[in-house]
C-alpha cells in the first residue's frame, strides 16, 4: 500500500449530483460567497465579532491591494519561500527516489534499511526544525534542509511500493521475451510505478511547502512564514490574512501544476491523450517504414 | 501511513532464521553507532553538530530517571495532541457524513474543501497563536486544524465510493436508508476511514509540536527548541528521540485499532471473530447441528 491513502479532493466528484447549467452553478456559488462575506462584514461593523481577531473582508481586500501593489513587499517573500520549497522538494525527492531504487534493487540493503525507516516514519519529521536551524544557520539552507527532510518520505515509500508492485505475469512475459535486467527496470518497473510515484511527488510538493514555512516560523529573515508571523504578532490581522490567502493561492497553483504534469506523464491513463499519442506514434511508425 | 514494515512490501527474500536476523541487524546497528561514537570521541564529528550516541543516551537517562523533567512535558504534549485529534476528527467526520448524506451541502462545501486541501494547515499557526493565546488551547486548536482534513476527505470518499452491486443488493432486499448507511456504507468505508485516522494522528502530533515551536512555555517541542538554541545538542537529540517514541506509541495504538476494528481484512482475526460469534449464536439459539 502506498502513502496516497489520503484520498485527494480531485478523486471524488464533489459536484457529481449536480444537474443544472454551469452558469447557474457559478452564479449560485458566487451568491453564497457574497452572502457569507456580507454577514461577516456586518458582524464586524456592528461589533458582534472582534476585528482584531477576524478582520473585515473589505479590510483584507484592502490589505491584499496594499501588500501586492502599493507596498509590493510580498513578491520578495513569496519568491524566497518558493525557492526554499522547490529546492527542498528537489533534494528530498532525489534522495527519496534514489534510496527507494537502491532498496528495490538490493534485497540486503532493503532488509537493513527497514528498521531505520520505521523509526523515521514514526518521528514527526518537522520536529527536527530547531536542530536544522542550529546546523545550517538562519539563512536559506536550513529551510531547504527541513523541506527536503519533510518531503523525502512520500516519494521514497511510493517508489518502493510502485516498483515492487509489478505483476508476476508481466514480469514473466518480459523474461520469456528475453529482456535483460535493465530493460525490465526501464520498460516494465518504471512505467508500472509511475502513477504511484507521481502521487508521492504530489504529496512531496505540498509538504515541502509546509516544511519551508515551519522552518521560517522557527527563525528567518525573509519568507511568507516570517511575514505572516510578524503581521500577526503586531496584530495586523488583515495583512496576515492577505498573506495566508496568497499561500492558499500558491498552494492551489502548485496543486494544479502537479495535476497537469501528472496527466501529461501518465498519458496512458487518460483516453483522449492516449488516442492522440497513439495516433502520433502511428504516423511516425508509418513514416519510418516508408508507407 | 504506509505499511512499509509489513510483509507485503518488504518481505525478506533470504531465508534467515530469526536469531541470525537479529544478530545481523544488531551487527549493522553496532557498526553504525560504534563508528559514530568513535568519530565523535576522536574529534572527527563536531560535538555541536552530532553529539556522541552515549551522550544522547546519558541525557535521556537523566531526563527520565534523574531529574524526571521530561514527564510533565511529555504528558502535556500528548494531552494536546490527543485533544486536538479528537476535536479535529469529530469535526472532519461530522462534516464528511453531512456531505455524504446531503448532495446540496456537498455541492456548496466543495470549493471550500479544495481551499482547505491546498493550504498547509501549519501555515495558520501564527493566527492560531494570536486567537487562542500562548497556553494549551492554541496547541490543541492547531492540532485539530492540521488533522481535520484526512479524516474528512477519507470518510467522504469511503462513504461515496460504494460498490454498485452492494448498493443494489441492499436496495433489492428493501433496506431502509438507515440500514444502508449502518450496514453497507459504514463497513465498506471503514478501511479508508481508519487510514485517514492514522494520518490524522501523525498530523495532530506535528501540529502540536509546531505550535510549541512558535510559542509555548511547556511541551517537548519547546524543550527541544530551547536545548537546540543553547547549543545543547545532546539534549535536543534526546528530545527528538522522545518525540519519536510518542509518534511510535501513537502509531502502534492506531495499528492496534486497525487490527481490532477491521477484523475481516485478516484471515486469522476473521476466524477468531467468526468462532466467537458462532459460540454466541449457539448460546442464544441452541445448537442446531445436534437436531
Amino acid at each position: 500500500m502506498s502513502i496516497d491513502q489520503e484520498a485527494s479532493v480531485s478523486n471524488i466528484e464533489l459536484n457529481s449530483q449536480y444537474t443544472g447549467s454551469l452558469g447557474g452553478a457559478v452564479i449560485r456559488h458566487t451568491l453564497i460567497f457574497f452572502v457569507v462575506m456580507f454577514i461577516w462584514e456586518m458582524a464586524n461593523r456592528t461589533g458582534f465579532s472582534n476585528p482584531l481577531l477576524l478582520p473585515r473582508p473589505t479590510d483584507i481586500a484592502a490589505s491584499i491591494w496594499k501588500i501586492y501593489v502599493t507596498q509590493g513587499n510580498v513578491w520578495y517573500h513569496l519568491w524566497v519561500t518558493f525557492q526554499e520549497a522547490m529546492l527542498g522538494c528537489l533534494v528530498g525527492t532525489v534522495i527519496g527516489i534514489a534510496l527507494a531504487v537502491a532498496a528495490v534493487l538490493s534485497d540486503t540493503f532493503r532488509q537493513f534499511l527497514k528498521p531505520y525507516i520505521i523509526i523515521v516514519e514514526a518521528t514527526p519529521r518537522i520536529a527536527v526544525g530547531p536542530i536544522f536551524v542550529t546546523w545550517f544557520g538562519f539563512g536559506m539552507s536550513s529551510k531547504v534542509a527541513l523541506a527536503a527532510l519533510v518531503c523525502f518520505f512520500a516519494p521514497f515509500v511510493n517508489t518502493i511500493t510502485g516498483l515492487l508492485g509489478v505483476q508476476e505475469e508481466s514480469y514473466e512475459l518480459f523474461r520469456s521475451l528475453g529482456a535483460n535486467r535493465r530493460q525490465v527496470f526501464w520498460r516494465l518497473m518504471i512505467p508500472t510505478a509511475l502513477p504511484t510515484m507521481n502521487a508521492g511527488l504530489k504529496l512531496a510538493v505540498g509538504s515541502a511547502f509546509g516544511g519551508a514555512l515551519v522552518a521560517e516560523f522557527i527563525s528567518a529573515q525573509a519568507g511568507m512564514g516570517i511575514l505572516m508571523a510578524r503581521y500577526t504578532m503586531s496584530l495586523n490581522m488583515p495583512s496576515a490574512f492577505a498573506g495566508l490567502l496568497s499561500i492558499t493561492l500558491y498552494g492551489f497553483l502548485l496543486f494544479r501544476t502537479m495535476e497537469v504534469i501528472d496527466r501529461r506523464v501518465l498519458y496512458w491513463l487518460d483516453d483522449d491523450l492516449m488516442a492522440k499519442k497513439s495516433a502520433k506514434r502511428a504516423i511516425k511508425f508509418r513514416q519510418e517504414l516508408g508507407l | 501511513m504506509s505499511d512499509i514494515g509489513s510483509d507485503g512490501v518488504l518481505a525478506g527474500v533470504k531465508e534467515l532464521t530469526p536469531v541470525q536476523k537479529t544478530l545481523a541487524h544488531g551487527l549493522v546497528f553496532l557498526i553504525l553507532f560504534g563508528g559514530w561514537e568513535l568519530g565523535a570521541r576522536a574529534g572527527y564529528v563536531n560535538e555541536l553538530i552530532m553529539p556522541a550516541p552515549t551522550a544522547i543516551a546519558y541525557r535521556l537517562y537523566e531526563m527520565f530517571f534523574v531529574t524526571g523533567s521530561i514527564y510533565w512535558h511529555y504528558i502535556i504534549t500528548m494531552y494536546e495532541a490527543t485533544m486536538g485529534f479528537i476535536i479535529g476528527v469529530s469535526i472532519g467526520m461530522g462534516l464528511a457524513i453531512t456531505a455524504a448524506i446531503s448532495p446540496v451541502f456537498r455541492r456548496y462545501w466543495a470549493p471550500y474543501a479544495v481551499v482547505f486541501n491546498v493550504t498547509p494547515g501549519i501555515a495558520v499557526t501564527p493566527f492560531i497563536i494570536a486567537w487562542f493565546g500562548f497556553g494549551w488551547s492554541s496547541k490543541i486548536a492547531l492540532a485539530a486544524l492540521v488533522c481535520f482534513f484526512p479524516p474528512f476527505i477519507n470518510t467522504l470518499t469511503g462513504l461515496l465510493n460504494i460498490d454498485k452491486d452492494a448498493t443494489e443488493l441492499f436496495r433489492s432486499l428493501g433496506s431502509t436508508k438507515k440500514q444502508y448507511f449502518q450496514k453497507c456504507q459504514i463497513p465498506s468505508a471503514l478501511p479508508i476511514i481508519i487510514a485517514g485516522l492514522k494520518l490524522a494522528m501523525t498530523g495532530a502530533l506535528i501540529g502540536t509540536i509546531v505550535a510549541q515551536f512558535f510559542s509555548a512555555s511547556e511541551g517537548v517541542g519547546i524543550l527541544m527548541q530551547r536545548f537546540a538554541f543553547r547549543l545543547n545538542m545532546d539534549g535536543s537529540f534526546a528530545a527528538l528521540i522522545v518525540m519519536s517514541l510518542m509518534g511510535l506509541s501513537l502509531f502502534t495504538l492506531m495499528e492496534y485499532m486497525d487490527y481490532k476494528v477491521l477484523y475481516w481484512r485478516r484471515h486469522s482475526r476473521m476466524e477468531e471473530v467468526g468462532a466467537k460469534r458462532k459460540r454466541q449464536w449457539i448460546k442464544e439459539n441452541g445448537d442446531m447441528s445436534q437436531a
